[in-house]
């Protein structure tokens, strides 16, 4: 028994070792690029083009954690990129009739929950597939932001429409001798700090929560979860609100830091998400998947983009590059799970 | 590509000794935590039935995927037909001629046979698959086997037993002069297996070298030259069939000696109803099924394959519709639309085919232990998961497990061993009445008897135990009363003590019908 014992550590040992070997390797990939773009680009590793990129990566994470939640499941959500514009000219129409700007964003993100259901519903009730599912509801949300919009941005929101997307906490400023404000820390702004939050309220409902473990479980088998005792149809139809939530968030953020409501935001976003979340580490088979490998896979898509841009790569080759790490980290994933 | 099966491989003539075509020497494999092979050495000779005995977790398949190049040793050498050989893939072996028959079926459920049998390796009329002569040629080896499965059939359609035909089927088909079957009757019946046999013996008098691997170890006499058994990875000894008996087998595979195959009971029935189905009726196979069940017994459900027993076990769980019928619980008239509903109530049906049904492999022994129950180890909305590790554990411990942790992910536990997960499921939810679908497929003798001595000791302890089986010593040697069924419906509830095999197999062959 002893021996047994000792082997069962041993074995935990390694198990945990192989896990965070695979976290590594996603990070280690981060940190080379954080060296070779700081090594190109004098730019790129100052304060604010550090702020500048987890600006830019939140809203990549936003909706890579709600495409994680679905694929977890073995579904997916193509919608989130409508919904996200929906979500967002929704809020800056509520604000702009005067709707007190907390309760409007509310709305917003409430509206990204109701597409959120109207693809569960379909999913679970007609028993359609997810990618058809939310390839409709792609095309319904953005239709129903152009249409209330009229095609034209909501504009003329008042100011404090914009402090979510455009404040930052701990800012810190000084006044330079000729009287003008100078930049002493510039903060970290609202978006990252609601990313955080976010992400670790996802991870603790992933990891800890039964629902969490359904939604693997579901992914993973959906007849044994069935069998098990799993309500089938409510967990899925909190995957895809969730989804929904989650592109909601990315709307209202993202509109409010254009201080308008764009309805043709957000166009092909979706397909950022599912990319980050695939870096990450997540199957499209279902069954597997974290957040905090989505949020490394956001940052991976967010640091490359910024760290081309400085170095002057035209937007068409960032889409080359892009295309071949994302093809490029799944095959290494793949080669290190064969064994 | 030739429909016939006829002798590729050299014929032997009966008598004269065989030279090894397939030999492993020295064969080590390890895997995270676990030496799986130690030191292994098997020698397969042409024309020879060559069995491969050992607990659940001893390294049975593990040395047939290094034969077959789906693994690769980390040392030794493996040689066929006198060359040192180095398969990479499957595919590989296969052209050279070694053909494994898979513990877990590899089929596409959504092709049909004809199209499993030859898949990759279509025959083709210009550019296109030529659909007819493929069904045809895939019908003749389903001829062979006597089984009447159509090759245009969608193989989702087929019974387990069935599908493991095609798999059969589809080993004839590529003429394999080294065959491997991992377990390949743990889901067939009497009959069936009786085909099977005699494809066997034909295969083996064209002089294909077959590896046999079992549970079933009556059955070994029937077909099996020679014996290798192994323990704990590594090699103990290979012995003639005929110097040899089962108990000599089993003491080698386990370390010791086995008196009995069944425990003595301690669970005696009383006369009190715990559970009742009247007039159950289903949407498929199951018409107006009519028993009881009383505290303190184990009730068996025999049949052949495709009787019914698995359809109304699903049927009273809620896992398919219901078309009709009462389900009483201690007297109490319940409604069950589905397996929440079923699990609620305090019932369990524990599923036949653990891949479909049973498991999540890519989810961690943990976690499939506590799949049905997770409420239990949740402290203010969270999983705790020092109370999850702490019921794994006992799992472990009480089914004898064998995984080198609880994070360890089902897919690279052994079949056996897969088995005791899902068993190990449902006892971490206290249940009242518990159907057990084919518990013991694929289970070690040690292990079988410890599963038999926890349905006792479920019943026992009040709990309603039912065992659908479709081995009759099983039902013979464990059960109180038996309920039979036949196309759909029961023709006969016999009492245990005052039955036997063949009384049960006229009840199950429709031959002789009790008015209930
Ligand atoms: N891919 C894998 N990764 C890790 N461990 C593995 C893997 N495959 C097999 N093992 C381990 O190797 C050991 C031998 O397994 P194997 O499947 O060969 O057993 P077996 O003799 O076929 O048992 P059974 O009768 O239950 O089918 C087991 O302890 C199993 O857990
Ligand atoms: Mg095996």
């Amino acid at each position: 028994m002893a021996s047994l014992d000792s082997a069962i550590a041993h074995e935990k040992r390694s198990i945990d070792r192989k896990a965070i070997i695979q976290k590594f390797a996603a990070l280690a990939g981060l940190v080379l690029l954080v060296i070779a773009f700081s090594l190109t680009s004098g730019a790129f590793l100052t304060m604010s083009n550090v702020v500048t990129i987890a600006l830019q990566t939140s809203t990549i994470a936003f909706i890579g954690i709600g495409a994680t939640v679905t694929i977890i499941t073995a579904g997916i959500d193509l919608s989130l990129g409508s919904v996200l514009a929906l979500a967002g000219v929704v809020a800056a129409m509520a604000a702009q009739m005067g709707v007190p700007v907390p309760l409007a964003f509310l709305i917003g993100v409430a509206t990204g929950g109701v597409c959120g259901v109207f693809n569960g519903l379909v999913i679970t009730r007609l028993k359609l597939p997810p990618f058809i599912a939310t390839l409709g509801m792609m095309m319904i949300a953005r239709g129903v932001a152009l249409q209330i919009t009229g095609a034209r941005p909501v504009s003329g929101l008042p100011s404090s429409f914009g402090t979510l997307g455009n404040d930052s906490l701990w800012r810190v400023l000084t006044e330079t001798a000729n009287g003008f404000p100078k930049i002493v820390f510039p903060g970290i702004p609202y978006p990252v700090i609601l990313m955080a939050v976010l992400a670790i309220i996802m991870a603790v409902v992933l990891r800890k929560t039964p629902f969490g473990r359904h939604l693997y479980s579901i992914g993973s088998n959906e007849e044994a979860a069935r069998l098990s005792g799993v309500k089938i149809t409510k967990v899925k139809i909190g995957a895809y609100v969730l989804s929904g939530l989650m592109a909601g968030v990315a709307g209202i953020v993202l509109m409010s830091r254009l201080v308008t409501g764009q309805p043709n935001e957000g166009v092909a976003y979706e397909l950022d998400a599912i990319a980050a979340a695939v870096i990450g580490g997540t199957s499209l088979a279902g069954g597997v998947g974290t957040i905090s490998g989505t949020i490394i896979g956001a940052f991976i898509i967010g640091i490359l983009r910024n760290g081309l841009n400085m170095n002057g790569v035209s937007s068409f080759t960032q889409m080359i590059i892009i295309g071949l790490v994302i093809i490029g980290t799944v095959w290494i994933d793949q080669l290190r799970n064969r064994r | 590509m030739s429909a016939v099966i006829s002798g590729q491989a050299a014929r032997i003539p009966e008598g004269e000794v065989a030279d090894p075509i397939l030999k492993a020497r020295g064969v080590v494999k390890r895997f995270p935590g676990v030496l799986a092979l130690n030191n292994i050495q098997l020698e397969l000779r042409r024309g020879e039935v060559h069995a491969l005995c050992g607990e659940n977790g001893a390294g049975k398949s593990t040395l047939m995927k290094v034969v077959t190049g789906q693994l690769q040793p980390d040392e030794g050498e493996v040689t066929y037909k006198g060359q040192p050989v180095h398969f990479d893939t499957l595919q590989d072996s296969e052209a050279a001629g070694i053909t494994m028959i898979h513990q877990e079926l590899n089929l596409v459920p959504h092709l049909t046979v004809a199209e499993n049998i030859f898949l990759a390796r279509e025959p083709k009329k210009g550019w296109f698959v030529d659909r007819k002569k493929m069904e045809a040629d895939a019908q003749i080896f389903l001829d062979r086997l006597k089984v009447n499965i159509k090759a245009s059939d969608l193989v989702l359609s087929l019974s387990v037993a069935r599908q493991q035909m095609v798999e059969i089927a589809k080993a004839l088909s590529l003429n394999a002069e080294v065959l491997i079957m991992d377990e390949p009757t743990s889901a067939l019946t009497e009959s069936e297996i009786d085909q099977l046999f005699a494809i066997i013996h034909e295969l083996k008098r064209q002089g294909v070298a077959i590896a046999y691997i079992s549970h079933r170890l009556q059955e070994l006499g029937r077909i099996v030259d020679r014996v290798t058994v192994m323990r704990d990875g590594g090699y103990v000894w290979t012995k003639p069939f005929d110097e040899v008996t089962v108990d000599d087998i089993v003491a080698a595979m386990v370390g010791r000696s086995l008196e009995q195959q069944f425990p003595e009971r301690v669970s005696t029935p009383t006369d009190e109803l715990i559970f009742e189905v009247r007039n159950l009726s289903g949407v498929r196979n199951c018409r107006n099924v009519n028993f009881t069940l009383r505290r303190g017994e184990i009730l068996g459900f025999a049949g052949l394959m495709g009787a019914g027993r698995t359809e109304t076990a699903r049927a009273i769980f809620g896992a398919d519709p219901k078309t009709g019928g009462e389900v009483l619980l201690e007297g109490e008239e319940i409604t069950i639309a589905s397996p929440v509903d079923a699990i609620k109530a305090g019932i369990a049906y524990l599923a036949e085919d653990r891949k479909l049904n049973g498991l999540s492999v890519k989810m961690t022994v943990k976690e499939n232990i506590t799949m049905a129950n997770i409420e239990a180890v949740v402290r203010h909305g969270l999983i705790d998961k020092a109370a999850e590790a702490q019921a794994a554990r006992q799992s472990i411990a009480k089914l004898g497990i064998k995984t080198p942790s609880i994070d360890q992910v089902v897919r690279n536990l052994s079949g056996g061993n897969q088995q005791k997960v899902v068993i190990g499921k449902w006892l971490f939810r206290e249940s009242r009445v518990l159907f057990f679908d084919e518990p013991t497929r694929g289970i070690d003798v040690g292990a079988k008897f410890a599963i038999y001595q926890l349905l006792d000791q479920l019943a026992s302890e009040g709990i309603g135990v039912v065992m659908i089986t479709s081995e009759l010593p099983e039902i013979l040697g464990m059960t109180d009363r038996v309920v039979v069924f036949h196309e759909g419906e029961v023709s006969g509830i016999l009492e245990t003590r005052k039955t036997d095999q063949e009384e049960i197999m006229q009840y199950a062959s429709g031959v002789k019908r009790m008015s209930l």
